[in-house]
């Protein structure tokens, strides 16, 4: 959890290394109340016998839900989400119950008066036993514009 | 910008309402963690110059709420395979964050649909939809970009 920056345009250099923020750990219920929120009842997000038919061990997150966690970084780095122009995010893998979500990121370049920045969210957890995951790697990747204040 | 076979009967774009409601921001808000007051707070937001509570950057998801994936299959006509689909990509471009008590009207079609070479050999078939949403002036405030990959059957 965080709070949106009083970060000015003026303040903001291109390579500047922005705050860690970490979410989680993704619990079921957060899960299960993202789909509710969302309307994204894909069972192989709630239901471990569905996924398992599926190949997958267990359950796991819709992607959607730790890239709202990124928006939310990206959004207090900045000052908050009035200041997004653009967002973008890439799914590189699975996120697992348990996982805790690390979002990071850098100031790409600065033009004028917005602001391009790239940024990831890894997984970081043990994951489901059968996977042997890394403890950490990278779920998500992106890159988004902003006009700070 | 090759697109790929439609089913027969479908149609080009859906159009929809995205009511944008007090109760549901905050439920959105709680779901992705967020902790600004911004979006739940009528006197925060305009504190900082806001005339409601704003919706989460992510927030028009929800409108998997009012077009069903079913629906949306049926209508756009994809014959995506879903047992082999993944959600590879979202773009989002704003003109602003939708405002708790309007009503947007969404636009719905697919966008890009190309087939190229799978990295571990098939084809790969990658699908983006568009939607733009506007507002009751006919103002855009936001287009999202969803984008499936189906995987090479087994």
């Amino acid at each position: 959890m965080s709070v949106p920056s009083d970060l000015r345009l003026e303040d903001v250099f291109s390579g500047m290394e922005l705050s860690e923020v970490v979410f989680g750990p993704v619990e079921r219920a957060d899960i299960v109340r993202y789909a509710g929120a969302a309307g994204d009842f894909n069972p192989i997000h709630i239901d471990d016998a569905y996924a398992q038919g599926a190949g997958a061990p267990t359950a796991f997150a819709m992607g959607m839900l730790p890239a709202g966690y990124l928006a939310h970084a990206v959004s207090d780095w900045f000052g908050g989400p009035q200041h997004l122009r653009r967002f973008r995010v890439r799914f590189l893998t699975r996120v697992w119950p348990g996982d805790e979500i690390v979002c990071w990121g850098r100031v790409d370049e600065v033009e004028g008066r917005f602001v391009k920045v790239r940024f990831e969210a890894d997984r970081r957890g043990p994951g489901p036993r059968e996977l042997e995951l890394p403890e950490r790697e990278p779920a998500l990747s992106g890159d988004a514009d902003v006009e700070p204040a | 910008m090759g697109v790929g076979e439609r089913a027969p009967g479908s149609e080009a774009e859906i159009v929809f309402e995205l009511p944008v409601e007090r109760g549901k921001v905050r439920e959105f808000a709680l779901a992705v963690a967020e902790d600004n007051p911004i979006h739940y707070y009528v006197e925060e937001a305009r504190k900082r110059g806001l005339p409601d509570i704003v919706a989460p950057p992510t927030f028009t998801v929800t409108q998997m709420w009012q077009v069903p994936r079913e629906e949306r299959e049926r209508r756009l006509g994809a014959n995506l395979a879903y047992e082999r689909v993944l959600h590879g990509e979202q773009e989002f471009f704003y003109q602003r964050l939708p405002v708790a008590g309007e009503v947007l009207t969404g636009r719905m079609r697919i966008a890009s649909d190309i087939s190229k070479q799978g990295r571990r050999g098939g084809v790969m078939r990658v699908v983006t939809y568009e939607s733009v949403f506007t507002d009751a002036s006919g103002a855009e405030v936001l287009r999202a970009l969803y984008t499936l990959m189906e995987l090479p059957p087994p």
